[in-house]
């Protein structure tokens, strides 16, 4: 019989369309609700996985977590050893996205000497100190050299002198004043440069010279030579253990080691961070999700008289539930699919927010929210279900 | 008849009553939880960061330009100055003295080591090693406090990766640790002993005990670490260290903590240094320790800071959202709860309520749910914040009563502006066709 199929199913959708409009003002508080629920949702979980990776990048300004030296084997630790300055330029170019920044260290000791005036006669003031000669990758150099230096170089004139930057202890050893230059010399060389001070860094860097690479390998007589190399690799510890261990395989004659100041105390403070994030989001959700089931409860049960006044003119119990099911996850399908909306939108807003870069959308977000709402919609309107099984009297009575 | 009104209102329909209850102590324990956890997690993280190890750094001021290259240090035993280790104790006497977390000494020289193992009872001696680096240092020493007390400090708090294979030696038995590479390279076990010397060796001197390999991934691997006096009677510098590394507990530095005190006026020099700032604490140091040079080890306060500063941000984002979404759902909770009673104000208004009578009833009836919700959810919360703290940061949040208060005006506010949108609505309509069913 397929006309009073038809029939009931037109009277069907029309009924559900009375439950939905009747009241504006009802459904507009229930969609608040649950789109409220479906935003946070969609907006935490498409937070919790973009922070936690934005965090391991974070960790970067840390600086350097890697460095590859010489290995110390067989002879004194006395005599200083070299790498071939080629082998950063090879790790560098071994990564596609120019996430890893690194430079390269040449260390010596030298004479250190104040020049008055630029003249050409040598002070007496001098002072033997650690000689750095540095080249630093393009990207991030901030990681693996000194703020302080970077901020020398970005000022940096063109002078007609070579420029060296000095650690504020050696500026006061030598008591350095501005129109000074300084010389330096190791052995038989000897390299005059326009001196510029630094801010105080706290490290040993506080007691260095520092100079570019060539005429530091000029002067210390080591060409092609470097003493250490310095990496920020990002990533999470057990990413960056993995790195390590390429490296390894890849320069079998240098010492690749992680500096374990950093990557054991990253580890555990990435480990502690991320619990509190993923707790915090979770108590968040379910709470959140009970909540909006409570509100769509109280909601629901408003419905009282409508169930009882179709089981008076003869609808089936079955039929009556599945009226309001439907109504509900309706009305879960529209919530969902704008708050979560909203809720994307919203955790790309506090992802600059927070990390001054967008949150890149998650696509599996959007589906997941939206089921959850509908879900939650379905479960707050499931208590109606005991109404069906009691006599409408007792409804229209007031007794339920 | 008014507080009869409402006292009947909730034993008429104890259920529906109870639903909006608990939407309301759901929605204000999430909000509990996420505030109790931001709220605290900022100290509790800034204790997690000294895990990697010292923010400060204390040199004597006059000393020499040190000449170290890979942890070598090529300056000559006697130049340079010294620091007086009898002022340690005043570092627990300054302002800051509850942020400091822990301090140790160094006290570097360099040495000639013989190794010998013992086999069968009989002393295998292999030879002279030249050139050693030696570190002197705590390892947990406890030190006497000026004003009576102790307190348990050493390398192994200031520098938490350092890995010891074995133990720590004991800071005044002979006993010492040894670093892995130097361990692999002349071959010491654990349970070998070394005699250290400088100088012209006369006879050997009486060995220390090799009790643990250490691992620290920078150059002390190459060293031999002993107790603190073992190395000063070593360089002959009694009771004398050259650099302490100081831990402390900082709030990270904003454009106001980087300024130069001396630039300061008095009101602003005094709220610097009231904030636990590294520079600020390090300025309080200073005060206590003459002739010396406290730095900030800029690359661990500067990464710190920003990463907490990272964190907290997010955390409170976070909080933020799940206030929003609590009061939206709490608020249309209550709405629908108004929206519902339609008939019955209707009902009232025929029978000569004034609108501001129903609607103080109504509201009278939001707060009482308010308050009796939000101090549930309140302890929800709480329970459920102690729980996520204790399981990850080890231990629970303070209870505040802060949290309390803005729990309570939340649900107040959210429940009456929840319901009053809608009863604002109801008091514009005529009584009859509410009550005809319109």
């Amino acid at each position: 019989m397929p006309a009073p199929l038809n029939n009931n199913r037109a009277m069907f959708l029309r009924i559900l369309w009375r439950l939905l409009f009747a009241h504006r003002g009802r459904l507009f508080v229930i969609l608040l609700a649950l789109g409220a629920g479906a935003s946070i949702t969609a907006a935490l979980l498409n937070l919790q996985v973009d922070a936690k990776r934005r965090l391991t990048t974070e960790f970067r300004a840390l600086g350097a977590n890697v460095i590859i030296a010489p290995h110390a084997s067989g002879e004194s630790t006395a005599t200083p050893r070299f790498l071939d300055d080629s082998v950063l330029k090879k790790v560098l170019e071994g990564q596609n996205s120019g996430a890893i920044a690194g430079a390269e260290f040449l260390y010596g000791v030298v004479d250190v000497g104040k020049r008055p005036n630029l003249a050409n006669e040598r002070s007496a003031k001098s002072a033997k100190a650690i000689l750095v000669g540095y080249l630093h990758s393009g990207a991030r150099p901030e990681q693996v050299v000194p703020a302080a230096l970077l901020d020398v170089e970005r000022k940096l004139f063109r002078p007609t002198l070579q420029p060296c930057e000095v650690g504020q202890k050696v500026a006061a050893a030598l008591r350095l004043q501005s129109g000074d230059g300084v010389a330096l010399a190791s052995g038989s060389r000897e390299v005059s440069c326009h001196p510029f001070v630094l801010s105080p860094i706290g490290g040993q860097e506080d007691s260095q010279v520092f100079m570019e690479l060539p005429p530091a390998q000029a002067l210390l007589d080591q060409p092609g030579r470097i003493s250490l190399i310095q990496l920020s690799v990002p990533g999470t510890p057990p990413e960056i253990q993995s790195y390590i261990f390429d490296l390894r395989g890849k320069f079998p004659e240098a010492d690749v080691r992680p500096i374990r100041q950093f990557t054991e105390g990253e580890a555990k403070i990435y480990n502690r961070i991320s619990g509190v994030l993923t707790a915090t989001v979770l108590v968040v959700l379910v709470l959140t999700s009970l909540c909006v089931m409570a509100a769509m409860t109280n909601v629901a049960m408003e419905r009282r008289n409508d169930v009882g006044l179709m089981k008076a003119i003869g609808g089936a119990s079955r039929r009556v539930l599945r009226l309001f099911l439907m109504e509900a996850a309706l009305l879960g399908l529209a919530g969902g699919l704008l708050g979560a909306a909203a809720g994307i939108g919203l955790s790309i807003w506090l992802g600059k927010a927070v990390f001054g870069l967008a949150a890149r959308p998650r696509l599996i977000v959007y589906p997941v929210a939206v089921a959850l709402t509908i879900l939650v919609s379905i479960a707050g309107a499931f208590p109606l279900r005991r109404l069906v099984s009691i006599r409408p009297a007792s409804v229209f009575r007031g007794e339920a | 008849m008014f507080i009869r009104l409402v006292a009947d209102s909730f034993t008429r329909r104890p259920r529906r009553k109870l639903l909006t209850t608990a939407a309301l102590a759901l929605g204000m324990a999430v909000a509990t939880a996420a505030l109790s956890v931001s709220l605290d997690v900022g100290d509790r993280l800034s204790r997690e960061f000294r895990s990697l190890g010292a923010n400060l750094v204390v040199t004597p001021q006059a000393d020499s330009l040190p000449l170290e290259i890979g942890g070598v240090d090529y300056r000559p035993v006697n130049s340079g100055a010294y620091l007086p280790e009898a002022d340690l104790g005043k570092l627990k006497t300054i302002f800051w003295r509850n942020n400091i977390v822990a301090f140790a000494p160094i006290l570097e020289v360099r040495g000639e080591a013989l190794p010998f193992a013992r086999v069968d009872g009989n002393y295998q001696f292999a030879n002279w090693i030249t050139k050693v680096p030696l570190i002197g240092t705590w390892a947990y020493n406890a030190i006497p406090l000026p004003d009576g007390g102790e307190f348990q400090t050493g390398i192994a708090k200031t520098n938490p990766w350092w890995q010891i294979e074995g133990r720590w030696f004991s800071d005044d038995a002979k006993e010492c640790v040894v670093g892995v590479a130097f361990a692999q390279k002349n071959h010491i076990k654990i349970g070998d002993s070394i005699s250290l010397a400088t100088g012209y060796v006369t006879k050997i001197p009486a060995p220390l005990e090799v009790t643990g390999i250490l691992t620290s991934g920078g150059p002390e691997d190459r060293s031999i670490v002993v107790p603190l006096s073992r190395a000063q009677s070593l360089a002959g510098q009694r009771r004398q260290y050259r650099k302490l590394y100081v831990s402390a507990l900082t709030k990270p530095e904003d454009d106001f903590g980087r300024r130069d005190p001396k630039t300061m006026k008095p009101d602003e020099l005094e709220r610097w240094s009231c904030s636990p700032y590294v520079s600020s604490i390090a300025y309080s140091i200073q005060q206590v320790l003459p002739g010396s040079d406290v730095r900030v080890i800029r690359r661990v306060a500067e990464g710190e800071g920003a990463i907490l500063t990272k964190v907290r941000a997010l955390l409170w984002l976070v909080t933020l959202a799940a206030l929003l979404a609590a009061a939206l759902a709490v608020g249309a909770s209550s709405a629908a709860s108004v929206i519902e009673r339609r008939t019955e104000i209707g009902l009232m208004k025929a029978l000569g309520a004034s609108s501001g009578t129903v609607g103080l009833l109504l509201a009278a009836e939001q707060l009482l749910l308010a308050f009796v919700g939000g101090g549930i959810g309140y302890s929800l919360g709480i329970f459920l914040a102690r729980v996520v703290g204790e399981k990850i940061l080890g231990a629970a949040p303070e209870p505040s009563f802060l949290v309390l208060l803005v729990i309570l005006c939340l649900a107040a506010g959210v429940t009456l502006l929840g319901s009053a949108i809608p009863l604002r609505r109801a008091s514009r309509y005529e009584p009859a066709p509410i009550l005809r069913g319109e």
